[in-house]
């Protein structure tokens, strides 16, 4: 006879949810934040090529904080939903906030069914046009989708971060503005971030079909003169 | 449509075909007999700098369907890609051809070389001629930024790719295309001259093929003029197509319609 011992199911949530916050805080933050042309994300990542902000369609970008394989994973079903939904209907028809929807169905079934929770955290942002707002939407690991109406900070420190980013952007910037104030936020006081160290990816208009463009290191040091 | 996540052994990696393929957006070919005419004429020239492609702008059933289509299209930044044979077949091409592309792109943070493009149609074609009437035949050409040189691909009908060092033409107006090019080709043309020699192929194409639109002075339509270099893909403007057709077509009124021995 196998021995199943009675969990209460409060108990086996908060268990749950421990365990992601402690994988997510082991990664380093996120920040997305709008800004007066568009959207920018900036993290802090020490690698130059396992990135943590990724392109997905024309006018929507990915970010993801906590376990690399299992957010990568997230972002490259992200993109193959965008381009199938494209090929299917047409490149205007694919939004972000269907597919912040499929990325929160699915973290919360993992939360609550898989072997264990996702420990990531997801961040889709859409660059308005005429028919669609721009938006950042940030999904937890347990599923919980918000709509964050000026800047999304996902991470570990989260708390932290979002109150000294809160404090130094108090309106609508020019991106080098938000970008200062994002990798001040990032740093914290005691400490500064090397360019080599940031990855920034933003969404912009530029007369072109696709926004999204990853800012090179002579770009970010550039802005952040 | 829900979020398709693969586990790591039958991922479709970055390929859109087979993600597609796997999802059922894509419609397997079925046997029935040919439909289509095989009615176009598209060349490609290699000069110093890059490539040039021209192509009709005729589509032919029974009768003329259209004056206007666009047969190549910008496959990404760096490639042209043109089709010939059934229209559906052929949008269908390009539309997965383009989106391929940039999903690779998207997925892996690098664009596929050149090569690694052309040889990417080859299963695409080899499975739609061989399991549909609806033949679709199409024409690669790109600036290689990796050697920094123009190269074009063509095709065979079962999807076989070989690169061309020199010219290449897809459509019904082959010979006569080809015939120009072939006495016209050499391997210094400079742009101007692969420009003025493509649309000369294109101007004797459908001068000779009743399913290739020639320049269409009465209607203002002319055949599409495009180069990759390292530029990227750039179309000529429709005025400097006009002209470049004007000037053959009042050499050849004064000639009374005759080349009179060489190319002009």
């Amino acid at each position: 006879m196998s021995n199943y011992f009675y969990v209460a199911p409060e108990q086996l949530i908060r268990d749950r949810a421990e365990f992601a916050q402690k994988g997510i805080a082991r990664g380093r933050s996120i920040i997305g934040a709008i800004f007066d042309a568009g959207v920018v994300m900036v993290a802090e990542n020490p690698s130059a090529s396992l990135f943590k902000i990724s392109e997905v369609y024309d006018r929507i970008a990915f970010a993801g904080v906590g376990k690399y394989n299992e957010f990568d994973r997230l972002r490259e079903a992200g993109i193959r939903w965008a381009d199938g939904t494209g090929f299917t209907y047409s490149r205007g028809d694919v939004d972000a906030r269907a597919l912040a929807n499929y990325y929160a169905q699915h973290l919360g079934d993992m939360f609550t069914e898989g072997q264990k929770p996702l420990e990531v955290e997801i961040l889709v942002a859409q660059l308005g046009n005429r028919i669609r707002p721009t938006k950042l939407y940030r999904i937890a690991y347990e599923g919980t989708i918000s709509d964050e109406p000026r800047f999304a900070v996902l991470g570990g420190d989260a708390e932290t971060i979002k109150a000294r980013f809160e404090a130094s952007e108090t309106a609508l910037e020019p991106l080098v503005t938000t970008l200062k104030n994002a990798v001040g936020a990032l740093a914290g006081p005691d400490r500064t971030i090397e360019v080599r160290e940031l990855e920034v990816g933003i969404l912009e208009d530029r007369g072109e079909r696709r926004t999204f463009a990853r800012l090179t290191d002579e770009q970010v040091s550039e802005l952040l003169r | 449509m829900g979020l398709p996540l693969f586990s790591a052994h039958d991922d479709p990696g970055p390929s859109f075909f087979h993600y597609a393929d796997r999802a059922g957006l894509t419609a397997p070919g079925a046997p029935g007999t040919a439909l289509s005419a095989h009615a176009t004429t598209v060349i490609a020239v290699r000069y110093v700098g890059g490539v040039v492609m021209v192509g009709d702008r005729q589509a032919t059933g029974a009768y003329i369907a259209s004056r206007d289509v666009r047969k190549i299209e910008p496959a990404d930044r760096f490639t042209a890609l043109a089709i010939s044979g059934t229209a559906a077949r052929g949008i269908e091409f390009i539309k997965m051809a383009q989106l391929s592309f940039e999903h690779y792109e998207k997925m892996t943070d690098t664009a596929l070389s050149l090569e690694g493009k052309a040889n990417y149609l080859s299963p695409i074609i080899q499975r739609n001629n061989l399991s549909s009437p609806l033949f679709v035949l199409p024409l690669l050409a790109g600036w290689d930024t990796a050697h920094a040189v123009g190269r074009i691909f063509e095709y065979d009908g079962a999807g076989g790719c070989y690169e061309r060092m020199d010219f290449a033409t897809i459509g019904s107006g082959t010979p006569f295309a080809e015939s120009t090019l072939r006495l016209g080709f050499s391997a210094d043309l400079t742009r101007d001259q692969a420009l003025e020699l493509g649309a000369l192929a294109i101007y004797e194409a459908g001068d000779n093929d009743p399913s290739t639109g020639g320049p269409d002075f009465v209607r203002g339509i002319f055949p599409m003029m495009v180069t990759v270099a390292s530029d990227g893909f750039q179309e000529l403007d429709a005025d400097d197509v006009a002209n470049r057709f004007r000037v053959i077509n009042e050499r050849r009124t004064q000639s009374g319609g005759r080349a009179e021995g060489s190319l002009r």
